[in-house]
């Protein structure tokens, strides 16, 4: 039959959730190339780090996510966050430390969270969300709230004791989470073969008695299909589940870095399996879109950035005198 | 216990108030009812009088600035031992009210400077330096008055109090006094400006009848000893511990320049002892002098210098003959001489300037008080006798510089016999 | 006599201090390896390691997987045997990850076991905020590490003491912990050649003055002098000194200075409150130099809040030249 020949995603989503999704893997790329050119003019502080050629692991992670769930994110957070629906606006202002970013300019981009959508913040420590993934998910046994709880962390994540300590605890527990790990093959310049004594590391599922699967993480499809069942899994009451999405990140760890450890060639091959061309492909193949939608989507999401980055660039600063609201309950505004 | 002498609230708006004089000092006897000590807001002074019958004991310095309600002196029953000042309790709950620190403040501030009272009852405020320079010496911090912020007692003020009791030491007698042969009535004391000497009454002296006349000298002038200390407060206290010494029932005052500004500080502090006041171009009426009169005054070291500033302090300068510039030269040949009175002028008129203020002390006399001053004075300004409140007499006098008692002593006489 | 080549030689930076001193240390003692993460072919996150791992292969710079409490356990393991482990964090906040090996471990080993081991481990921190990396990567937590007796924690504010105090730690027979503040990589200073060490306890004096005592660690060191330019153009001398280690503490320098001026600030990016400051303002009240104190004694320290992000604000919260040029002139000028 050619109905089983379909993807998963083609099979399990309306035409217009396709479309979104797409639109949101397009928003997230146009979004952090233009985070980029901004840091490249000196209008951010600090560092970023871009999930450049990941956009179907964020977005096809959160793809069976309901209003009441939550995710754990990351320092390469940007596309969990957007895949979540955030405000663009905000996230720039945030990145330009305005008061009117995500954190009050407090945090950067390495801090942004959505409470409101669920999202309890990327994290500048690797391995920070692992444990705060797990309190989440206990609640939501406990509170009885039918939340799932998605963590999102990289390779390098998986060596922390915290990794370990995590996955016990929602085994033991069976707690409602779902542990994403975005395998971009590398933790900064350590390949995950010198980092890590297991080939892939769904396998370390086992030691914790949990489901574990590796997906081909630039395939929408694969991805969306791996998390979802584990989603159900934990909304079922069944317990955790390990996903790893093989990815790449395009781009350098930070801006500062200068690829020593890899080559241009495989930077050149993960390239050409571009996750958007292949869902765009995906998508036209099965009737879903057209070839000539591309400029359109490409148009609305350059006009919608274009929105954000003035939003960004003509909101206040936060007041200096300010600087230590926010430190203990009852100190500034929310 | 001892009774407790308050800074008084005399003023809606009243914060503090500084301690003017001291009508006792410590350890002498008061009654209730006695005046004790005058004080300055910033809009009255007034007398305060005694809380209780006994000794006085630690009064703050004078000069000193106190919260209300904070005490500035004791009174100890007869036979009360005395060690130290009573401790006390804070009479608002506020001072103890501190900020818990490392509370992260609302507004982010983190090197702000601490604050506190003013005072403790009971306490004061010293470096550990200014302390362990008192314990050296054996005497109780309290006595002296801190010039740091909040008052707080510095080494340098342990220093200054040191040299002024040192220099109080070595002259008990501290300044120069001669009296007239003879006269009847009430005594007129004189006292002279600055870089002159008694010798300066002469004229009018010849002028003023039957008078006894007592002549005060200013440390390091004419026959007194240089003093260390020589600031206004210091220069003050002398004057009064002088007159003091005197015992006199009555006097009347009369005062020339920075001799004036004494003699109204002494008339300030002792009311009940002076009959009349008369100040002769008098300091301390507002803050121009001419420093540079002043300095070239100082600064000659042979007649030819001295003699063109002497005449800039009268309107007809013939009367500054050849002779009397050699004599006035021969009285500050002592480099020791000159060196004290450019210290006491460094002190006393710093740049140019008049470090000392008697309006307030004016406005409180209440004796006959009048003011003369020569309408060509280049030293002082006339006009600064406009800022005498109304009861005071003004004569100006028309052709006359900075020394009236020369340039016209009859006139001076006149004016002053009519009033005495 | 030095050649001509000796003496001609131009600054380094503090980053190349640092790489100079371990090139001197391993090259002279095959017992010395580094640990950390990405420090080897990437160079480390601050490039202090640099080409290190070209010159002495895989086996003696070590990349460790991101697993600090893992890492610095290991490195303290290999001490108390016979290595000597340099370790190198990648911020010096993620020391909280390793707390356990540190806190427990190594300071406590040599006493626990009474006397049996030493720890001879080294360990480097970047530190510091300025790089508008927020709140858990601008940290200044030696205070924290100095509160552990077994420990010794020093600051190096120079290129040069970089250098000597990293030897020092290297030959030292317990473990030091070194804190690189990051806005310091970059400054560079005259490094003498060769091996010398800094020895580990002794501040230095860096200005002579009589008005006040400043008393400051790492780059609050730079910003002290350099204020204290200012202040000697406005009359006000300050007497400068570069606490370098603050354990152990070097109790005589400072008292002396205070006796002299009478008068004290401590200025340190550490958080304000149970800060280095707060030591060594009860250093000094509780000795004799108290008796020579002639105003209460001033703290600039970081503000009570995790370092901001926005850059106006993460410069509002760390003491700047300016805050130490008013809180001089006010403590002098008796304002306070
Ligand atoms: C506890 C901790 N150690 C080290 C770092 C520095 N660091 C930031 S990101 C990173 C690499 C993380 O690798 P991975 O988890 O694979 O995520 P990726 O950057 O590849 O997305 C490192 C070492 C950190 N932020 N926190
Ligand atoms: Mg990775």
């Amino acid at each position: 039959m050619a109905s089983s020949n379909m993807p998963y995603a083609v099979r399990a989503y309306e035409r217009r959730r396709l479309a979104d999704a797409l639109r949101k893997m397009i928003l997230i790329r146009k979004f952090e190339e233009a985070a980029e050119a901004s840091y490249m003019r000196g209008l951010i502080h600090g560092t970023m780090h871009l999930s450049i050629g990941q956009e179907a692991s964020a977005v096809g992670s959160c793809m069976s996510l309901e209003e009441r769930d939550k995710i754990t994110s990351t320092h390469r957070g940007h596309g969990h966050c957007l895949a979540r629906g955030a405000d663009l606006g905000r996230m720039f202002a945030e990145f330009f430390g305005k008061e009117t970013g995500y954190c009050r300019g407090r945090g950067g981009s390495m801090h942004i969270a959505d409470v409101e959508r669920g999202n309890l913040g990327a994290n500048g420590i690797v391995g920070g969300g692992l444990p705060i993934a797990v309190g989440s998910a206990l609640s939501a046994k406990r509170l009885g709230t039918g939340a799932v709880t998605v963590c999102f962390f990289g390779d390098g994540a998986n060596n922390e004791g915290a990794f370990h300590e995590s996955l016990n605890m929602a085994a033991i527990w069976k707690l409602p989470v779902v542990f994403v790990c975005e395998n971009n093959l590398y933790g900064m310049s350590m390949s995950t073969d010198r980092s890590t004594a297991v080939g892939n590391i769904s396998e370390r599922a086992a030691a914790y008695s949990m489901p574990g699967a590796t997906v081909d993480g630039n395939d929408f499809s694969a991805v969306a299909e791996a998390v979802d069942a584990a989603v159900a899994r934990a909304r079922a009451g069944e317990g955790p589940s390990l996903v790893e999405n093989m990815t790449y990140r395009l781009r350098g760890h930070s801006r500062s870095d200068r690829n020593r450890y890899r080559t241009k060639q495989e930077i050149d091959d993960w390239a050409k399996r571009d996750p958007i061309t292949r869902l765009f492909g995906m998508l036209v193949s099965h009737g879903v879109m057209a070839e000539g939608d591309m400029a359109e989507l490409d148009g609305d999401a350059a006009r919608k950035i274009d929105d954000a980055l003035a939003f960004a660039a003509s909101s206040p600063d936060p007041k200096v005198e300010e600087a230590a609201f926010y430190v203990y309950a009852g100190s500034g505004a929310r | 216990m001892p009774v407790e002498v308050i800074m008084p609230k005399v003023d809606m708006d009243m914060a503090s108030g500084k301690i003017l004089a001291w009508h006792v000092s410590a350890g002498d006897e008061v009654s209730k009812g006695d005046p004790l000590f005058d004080i300055e807001t910033d809009k009255a002074a007034m007398e305060v009088e005694s809380p209780g019958d006994g000794i006085l004991r630690f009064p703050v310095d004078e000069g000193a600035v106190v919260q209300i309600g904070r005490p500035v002196g004791w009174i100890y029953a007869d036979g009360e031992v005395a060690s130290d000042p009573p401790g006390g309790i804070p009479s608002s709950k506020d001072e103890f009210r501190q900020s818990v620190p490392g509370e992260a403040t609302a507004d982010g501030s983190r090197n702000n400077i601490s604050s506190g009272p003013d005072n403790i009852s009971g306490k004061f405020r010293a470096s550990p330096l200014a302390r362990s320079l008192a314990r050296a010496d054996g005497f109780e911090i309290a006595t002296i008055v801190g010039t740091g912020p909040r008052g707080r007692i510095e080494a340098k003020d342990v220093r200054n109090y040191q040299a002024r009791r040192e220099s109080e030491a070595d002259t008990s007698d501290a300044l120069a006094v001669s009296e007239s042969a003879s006269g009847t009535g009430t005594p007129i004391i004189l006292l002279h400006g600055f870089a002159s000497d008694a010798k300066s009454w002469t004229r009018l002296e010849s002028n003023l009848g039957q008078r006894p006349l007592v002549r005060m000298e200013l440390p390091g002038h004419g026959r007194s000893q240089i003093l260390k200390a020589v600031g206004f407060p210091d220069l003050a206290a002398t004057v009064r511990q002088t007159f003091d010494g005197l015992n006199l029932d009555k006097a009347h005052l009369i005062g020339h320049s920075l001799g004036g500004a004494l003699l109204l500080d002494l008339a300030n502090a002792r009311p009940d002892l002076v009959a009349s006041l008369t100040l002769i171009a008098p300091a301390g009426l507002g803050p121009e002098i001419n420093g540079e009169l002043l300095a070239g005054i100082l600064r000659a070291t042979r007649s030819e210098s001295l003699g063109p500033w002497l005449k800039k302090l009268v309107a007809d300068e013939s009367l500054v003959t050849e002779s009397y510039v050699q004599a006035a030269m021969r009285d500050r040949m002592e480099q020791s001489t000159r060196a004290a009175q450019e210290a006491m002028a460094d002190a006393l008129f710093p740049d140019g300037v008049q470090a000392f203020d008697l309006r307030a002390a004016l406005a409180r006399v209440e004796v006959p008080t009048r003011i003369l001053w020569g309408k060509q004075d280049r030293m002082i300004q006339w006009n600064h006798a406009l800022r005498a409140p109304g009861r005071v007499a003004i004569h100006l006098l028309d052709g006359i510089g900075h020394m009236p008692q020369i340039e016209a002593p009859e006139e001076v006489a006149r004016i002053i016999e009519a009033n005495l | 006599m030095s050649g001509r080549s000796e003496r001609v030689r131009g600054k380094l930076s503090y980053a190349e201090a640092i790489r100079e001193a371990l090139d001197i240390a391993m090259d002279r003692d095959e017992r010395v390896v580094l640990m950390g993460e990405d420090i080897g072919v990437y160079g480390g996150a601050f490039q202090v390691t640099g080409d290190l791992f070209g010159k002495y292969g895989p086996e003696r710079v070590i990349d460790t997987p991101i697993s600090e409490l893992g890492g610095a356990g290991v490195a303290i393991g290999a001490a108390m045997t016979g290595l000597r482990p340099v370790f190198e964090f990648q911020f010096s906040d993620f020391a909280a990850l390793a707390m356990e090996q540190i806190v427990n471990q190594a300071a406590k080993l040599r006493y626990m076991l009474g006397g049996a081991v030493s720890v001879p481990v080294v360990m480097r921190f970047p530190a510091g905020s300025g790089t508008g990396a927020a709140a858990q990567h601008s940290q200044s937590i030696e205070a924290w590490l100095g509160h552990v007796p077994g420990l010794k924690v020093v600051q190096p504010s120079t290129p040069e003491d970089a250098k000597g105090l990293l030897l020092s730690a290297i030959e030292d027979p317990d473990p030091v912990m070194i804190f690189e503040h990051k806005l310091l990589y970059k400054t560079k200073g005259h490094v003498p050649r060769g091996h010398y060490e800094t020895p580990i306890g002794e501040a230095a004096l860096r200005r002579i003055g009589h008005s006040l005592t400043i008393v400051a660690t790492s780059i609050m060191a730079r910003k002290s002098l350099s204020a204290a330019e200012e202040l000697a153009r406005q009359g006000i001398h300050a007497d400068v000194i570069d606490l370098r280690s603050i354990r152990p503490i070097d109790r005589e320098t400072v008292l002396a200075s205070v006796r002299k001026t009478g008068r004290l600030m401590c200025v340190y990016e550490g958080v304000k409150t149970l800060g280095i400051g707060a030591e060594i303002s009860a250093m000094v009240a509780e000795s004799d130099a108290f008796d020579f104190l002639e105003a209460p004694i001033v703290r600039l320290g970081g503000a009570e809040c995790p370092i901001p992000y926005n850059p106006e604000l993460e410069k509002s919260v760390v003491p700047q030249e300016p805050d130490i040029l008013e809180a001089a002139r006010n403590l002098v000028q008796g304002r306070i």
